[in-house]
């Protein structure tokens, strides 16, 4: 077997047990114990994957809520694998029953992007791209046919995609052409490479003398998105070869942790001023300076905007029902995004 | 069911899943085939039965049963490939749309159906084209083969980069062993390439089922499950053609973005592409910069790759960001870039100054910090980069004299043993070259000799060396200081506290003590041999140094041994190419090519043994291999004999090395041993080969024979034994009034049931008189034999052991003669196997009570299995069912002593004459079958070290396996040292029995 099937089926596993307990620690499954077993039952056969669709298997083990559980102890029965074997698995698409019914007509497009990035100790950006999904949430009864089409598919450098979608359009003229699964899944992914923008920088300058060293860390805005930017934090891990830490910021809340990760939160950058990180390390006595420098870590998050600049031209539904809900939302996260020093 | 793994529902299982594969719904189809592949270990006699069960669900039309029976198909049958032949269209037009699962599995069969129906292809990159060819020269580096083999760039530049990849592409097909053998010829022999055409007839890209596969895996690429885009870029990358391997670059860079556990396989399988054919990755280089996040192993793998595809165009970003890696917190990622410098700079000639300038900072800032703040990390950085150093000016040394003064000047700050040891040899080597290093050397020679006696052993050899290499490529004008200061070293060191040191210097002394002053040079000119030798010690060609041979494997992409680099369980090459004909009889191409495989090990195995013995034993050894493979495969032939070739060369090219001379092959000599030890070679080798060996060791004396005791094994099963089974006395003439009665125990199972065990009986009548009305019968005279039941139930008998003991009598021997002996077989069944059975013998009338012991040896039954069933059921009977048992064995001494008397001592063996009496002593005491006997292959006649005899049995009653194996240990001529291991499953059982035979082989 290849390892990336069992590393890629760890994966998945991990992926639907998420979706069923909300998380996934160690008393999570102590406490669902039940259902994880008959999850796994159903994934593998024989050290083979079998059903590894988290809808069908939606639909084979009903997930865990306040009224199976009420009802198994009052009853008594544990068990809450369905009795019906799933529509899906004898319909002509395999991830779709043949005849759902959805109260709501609603579709949303959601593109989550994560923008990874390098500068180097010049401050040069060495590497800036973005990974992007496409997450589609449906409820749409029958079978409908959606295109997705972008306005600006040229930009896109790798995509990988859901099995549902058809190749021959894609390959043709650049546009995602399938018939969704029920609820939600990852519709495609998708790189863009070589981008020159980045949202915000960080400036760290490090200088060590007679075994103390300064530390200083800029972060500011460097092109504005249009939009608020989030969650801002900075987190570098400090040199084996520092005794103690003592530093201190005009913004935000900065936590020193036991490995000497240095993690500092921001939040959103204030108008009048610019954030600033400074303090003093000391180094372990008979080091003269710092030959080793950290990296910075940068988090940040974006609502409203996709970095790459991928636009969603259009969402055409075929098959389509009466009333009709469509809805379009992208968010920017931050991926790899270091800074040397 | 099925997953119940009851053997008797297996039947049951099968004929259910036989109606299921005509059910209506497709799920309940799917569901029985993968049934089917479970069954297969339950029922592994149904095979046939199994395998057309898979083709019926093969020619299944819905697609969730497609990916299901491949994977039925993968488990149950991958040899039967032609069965694909007839839904090969179907399934690739299929293959975008069934389970991702099912697609992983159907790409692997139908990459291996078409190579086996059509070959590789002639576009694609194992045949490389002149155009990556013209490609690689283009940019004049040593791209490729500096990962293959440095030798081959001597001899001719052209066909390198075709080696390389016809190389991969055997190793692809073959396996790494034979592949390893094969390389061993390569190495001289040109012609290889043309071997490896004729028999690899390449299919053309424009055959049909070469391009619907291409074409309809290409959608796959797109796949978001990353183990299918694996298996699809593996596809291409064996059977795309050259120009459209392009489309697996951008892919497969994308998968590193998908789990971040999968990037180590993803990078590992990169890495390989990369080595082979740079240009694909090279654009690419941002994909594998560092991020700070990753693990080592990660990073470590991208520095290797950034190093293979570094080009002119790409240098200087690789290079920057290389210098920021510089600075990284862990130290052994630190050391790691800094050796990927060094390889940049000898890929690319025109960042050598950069390079090196760079690193020489490095070094001495690195000497620096690592004085004041001494740490394993900072040293392993400045060792490699001073080893990054040497080997960049290694190639070519006049242009960087510089450099190495420089580095001579450093010798003062850098503190580091194993950066000081490598500067003084880099010193020592160079020294007579350019301009400035003459000038030089006297200082430093000085500076050494002053530093000499505070430096690390280390240190120290190399001082001594490099003093001596000066003075012999000084030039007269300093001879005479030289001179000095080496006396004044070796002085020293001829008082050091190392005893090495010491040695080393007197040797030097000696050497080069008939050699004045003045004529040292001269002495060598005139070829004196102590000259000759010095030379050849010290300044001695430097042979180029081998890569790890594990550059040479390669596995199939995507596997699991691609990423271990060794052959992991279940690894399974590609078919031969073009294996699969229509009429041909399925699975003769694999036999044909294990059996090759295996004859080719041996006969490489003993060609390999004559290297250490003298050149006219070579000769007959070698053609015994040779015969021995002949009968096998044409294209072992060329193999053994073309490396005895390059063992010559080699030995004329380097008298001072032998050893080095026939590294290359010692070490596939290696690999064929270890293989041979855990595979079946015993097996296979079997008659034959005991034969070879055989007249082998008895033609050559003993004293030619290589000292070294190699570990093949030889199995027999057919020597011929003598069993004498042991006679018990039951009952004595002088109790007996003269009638005598022995026993003994016989094989044979008894008719009537499991239980009993046949007992012959020896009654003789020793007395003058006649006996009459002789009956043995169970000591309960009351009883019917047959009915233990009616004893179960009596009270009164007298011990509780012999209750359920019965005995079909015998019938009544009416007279014996005096002097006369009757046989009589008795079946008896014993309750315990231990305690002893009250047997009643009746003669004249009178009744005789005696007791019948019983042989437990004898509640076993042999059952008949080979070597392999034989480890199998081992393994599966370790832990508490094992016991082992030690004892002395003397029995074969006297056996050894008839067999001298009988013939001359040459004419056998004596370690046969040991297995021999230890198997007969065995086969007479115990009812067992003889599996096996290994014999230990070493070249000291008397050792019987490792002599192993396998014997099965299963107990009588509840047929439970039970397997003895008695390894022996010592000399022949004296007493063994045996140890007995039995696994049975009723352990009180194995115990006992295991108390028997130390009993009866002590």
């Amino acid at each position: 077997m290849p390892p990336l099937m069992g590393i890629e089926f760890l994966c998945r596993v991990a992926d639907v047990l998420t979706g069923y307990l909300g998380g996934l620690n160690e008393d999570l499954i102590k406490d669902n114990f039940i259902i994880v077993y008959e999850l796994l039952d159903e994934m593998m056969d024989n050290g083979f994957p079998l059903t590894t669709v988290p809808n069908i298997l939606r639909e084979m083990i009903a997930p865990p809520n306040i009224v199976s559980k009420v009802l198994s102890v009052v009853t008594g029965k544990s068990s809450n694998v369905s009795n019906i074997l799933p529509d899906a698995t004898a319909s002509p698409v395999p991830w779709r029953k043949s005849d759902l019914k959805s109260s709501s007509n609603e579709v949303y497009v959601d593109l989550i992007e994560e923008l990874d990035a390098i500068l180097s100790r010049e401050g040069v950006l060495v590497k800036c791209e973005v990974y992007g999904e496409v997450h589609v949430n449906s409820h749409l009864p029958g079978l409908p046919d959606l295109t997705l089409s972008f306005a600006n598919p040229s930009i896109l450098n790798d995509v990988r995609f859901h099995p549902c979608v058809r190749f021959r359009p894609w390959e043709g003229e650049q546009i995602l052409s399938f018939v969704p699964p029920d609820g939600e899944f990852k519709l495609a992914s998708y790189r863009v490479k070589k981008l020159k923008n980045i949202p915000i920088y960080v400036k760290p300058q490090l200088s060590s003398s007679s075994g103390h060293c300064r530390v200083s860390v800029l972060v500011g805005i460097r092109n504005d998105p249009g939009k608020v930017i989030e969650n801002i934090t900075v987190q570098f891990q400090l040199p084996s070869c520092v005794e103690s830490v003592d530093v201190s910021s005009n913004h935000g809340t900065v936590n020193v942790l036991a490995d000497k990760t240095c993690f500092w939160s921001i939040g959103r950058i204030p108008k009048d001023k610019s954030p600033n990180l400074s303090g003093n390390l000391i180094l372990e006595p008979g080091l003269d300076r710092l030959h080793v420098f950290p990296v910075f870590r940068v988090g940040f998050k974006i609502v409203g905007v996709a970095l790459s600049g991928l636009q969603i031209n259009k969402l055409e539904i075929k098959n389509l029902p009466a009333r009709l809900y469509k809805g379009f939302r992208a968010t920017t996260k931050a991926g790899e995004y270091e800074v040397r020093s | 069911m099925a997953g119940i793994h009851l053997h008797v529902v297996a039947p049951l299982v099968l004929a259910a899943i036989r109606k299921c594969a005509r059910d209506p719904s497709s799920y309940v189809r799917k569901c029985a085939v993968n049934a089917l592949s479970k069954l297969l270990d339950l029922l592994p006699e149904e095979n046939n039965d199994i395998e057309e069960l898979v083709n019926i669900f093969m020619s299944d039309h819905s697609l969730g049963v497609v990916g299901a029976s491949a994977v039925a198909f993968k488990t149950v049958c991958l040899k039967n490939l032609s069965l694909i032949s007839k839904h090969f269209r179907r399934f690739c037009e299929s293959l975008p749309d069934i389970e991702e699962w099912g697609q992983i599995t159907l790409i692997e069969i139908l990459l291996r159906y078409v190579i086996a129906r059509h070959g590789l292809v002639r576009e694609s990159i194992m045949f490389t084209s002149n155009a990556t060819e013209s490609f690689h020269s283009k940019w004049g580096s040593t791209g490729l083969f500096h990962t293959f083999d440095n030798h081959n760039s001597y001899i001719e530049n052209v066909p390198h980069d075709f080696k390389g990849n016809s190389l991969m592409s055997k190793n692809y097909i073959e396996g790494w062993e034979e592949c390893l053998l094969q390389h061993g010829f390569t190495n001289g022999n040109v012609g290889e390439d043309q071997y490896h055409l004729n028999y690899v007839a390449p299919a053309s890209i424009e055959n049909d089922d070469v391009r619907i596969l291409l074409q309809c895996t290409l959608p796959l690429l797109w796949s978001q499950n990353s183990a299918v885009v694996l298996a699809a870029v593996g596809v291409h990358w064996i059977m795309a053609p050259n120009e459209k391997v392009q489309r697996i670059v951008k892919p497969i860079l994308f998968l590193l973005r998908s789990f971040p556990d999968s990037k180590y396989v993803v990078l590992c399988n990169i890495q390989v592409f990369a080595k082979v054919l740079p240009s694909l990755f090279a654009p690419h280089y941002e994909d594998f910069f560092v991020h700070s996040s990753e693990i080592y192993q990660i990073r470590a793998l991208k520095l290797e790759i950034l190093s293979a595809i570094v080009t002119d165009a790409s240098s200087q970003f690789i290079l920057d960001e290389f210098q920021d890696y510089i600075k990284d917190p862990d130290r052994r990622f630190v050391a790691d870039t800094v050796a990927a410098i060094g390889i940049c700079a000898q890929r690319l000639p025109s960042v050598v100054d950069v390079c090196l300038e760079g690193l020489l900072g490095l070094a001495s800032q690195e000497s620096s910090t690592s004085n004041a703040f001494q740490k394993d990390g900072e040293a392993c950085i400045l060792v490699q980069a001073i080893m990054s150093i040497k080997s960049i000016i290694k190639h070519s040394p006049a242009r960087h004299e510089k450099v190495i003064a420089r580095l001579a000047r450093n010798l003062d700050v850098i503190k580091e043993p194993a950066a000081r040891a490598l500067i003084i040899w880099i010193v020592g080597e160079y020294c007579s070259i350019g301009l400035i290093m003459p000038n030089i050397i006297p200082n430093v020679l000085k500076f050494l000799a002053w530093s000499f006696s505070s430096e690390i052993l280390e240190t120290k050899h190399q001082i001594l060396n490099t003093a001596i290499k000066v003075v012999l490529s000084a030039r007269n004008e300093d001879m005479l200081m030289f001179e000095k200061i080496l006396n004044y070293i070796l002085q020293l060191a001829k008082y050091d506290i190392d005893y090495d040191i010491r040695d080393r210097a007197r040797m030097a002394e000696k050497l080069l003590s008939p050699c004045n002053a003045e004529d040292i040079s001269r002495k060598m000119q005139n070829g004196g041999t102590a000259g000759e030798i010095l030379e050849n010690i010290f300044r001695g060609i430097k042979h180029p140094s081998r890569l790890p041979d594990h550059d040479f494997r390669f596995y199939l992409p995507g596997s699991l041994s691609h990423v271990v680099l060794h052959a992991a369980p279940g690894y399974d090459p590609l078919p031969k190419p073009c294996s699969l004909h229509d009429n041909l009889p399925n699975g003769i191409a694999d036999e044909d090519a294990t059996s090759g495989s295996f004859d080719s090990g041996s006969s490489i195995d003993d060609s390999g043994s004559y290297n250490d013995s003298d050149p006219s034993v070579t000769s007959s050894v070698e053609s015994d291999g040779n015969e021995l493979a002949s009968d096998s495969h044409v294209s072992n032939n060329p193999s053994s004999s073309s490396i005895t070739n390059i063992d010559e060369d080699r030995k004329e090219n380097s008298h001072c090395h032998p050893s080095e001379s026939s590294f290359v092959y010692d070490q596939s000599v290696a690999e064929n041993l270890t293989t041979s030890i855990s595979s079946d070679l015993a097996d296979l080798m079997s008659r034959t080969a005991l034969e070879s060996w055989l007249d082998e060791n008895s033609g050559l004396p003993s004293a030619t024979k290589p000292s070294e005791s190699s570990s093949i094994r030889i199995s027999v099963n057919d020597l011929s034994f003598t069993v004498s089974p042991k006679l018990h006395t039951l009952l004595d003439p002088a109790n007996g009034n003269g009638l005598k009665v022995e026993y003994s125990f016989l094989a044979e199972a008894s008719k009537h049931s499991p239980f009993l065990v046949c007992i012959e009986l020896l009654l003789s009548n020793c007395s003058n008189e006649l006996l009459t009305a002789i009956t043995v019968e169970d000591e309960e005279p009351n009883k019917s034999a047959a009915s233990s039941m009616q004893v179960l139930e009596k009270p009164e008998s007298l011990s509780t052991t012999d209750e359920g003991s019965t005995i079909i009598p015998i019938e009544e021997i009416t007279r014996l003669e005096p002097g006369q002996t009757i046989k009589r077989t008795l079946q008896v069944q014993f309750q315990h196997h231990l305690l002893p059975l009250k047997v009643a013998v009746f003669c004249n009338g009178r009744r005789y009570v005696v007791k019948l012991w019983p042989d437990i040896g004898y509640f076993i039954r042999p059952i008949s299995m080979n070597g392999n069933s034989f480890v199998e059921k081992e393994s599966e009977l370790k832990g508490m069912f094992e016991c082992t048992k030690r004892c002395s064995f003397e029995g074969h001494i006297e056996d050894l002593k008839h067999e001298e008397q009988k013939q001359s001592s040459l004419g056998t063996d004596k370690i046969l004459v040991v297995s021999r009496s230890l198997a007969s002593k065995v086969l007479s005491h115990a009812n067992v079958f003889l599996v096996s006997i290994d014999m230990p292959v070493s070249f000291s006649d008397d050792d019987a070290s490792g002599l192993r005899l396998r014997f099965s049995s299963e107990i009588s009653r509840s047929s439970k396996p039970c397997l003895i194996s008695i390894v022996a240990e010592g000399k022949c001529s004296e007493p063994l040292n045996i140890s007995v291991k039995i696994n049975c499953e009723e352990t009180v059982f194995g115990l006992n029995l295991l108390n028997r035979f130390v009993a009866f082989l002590h």
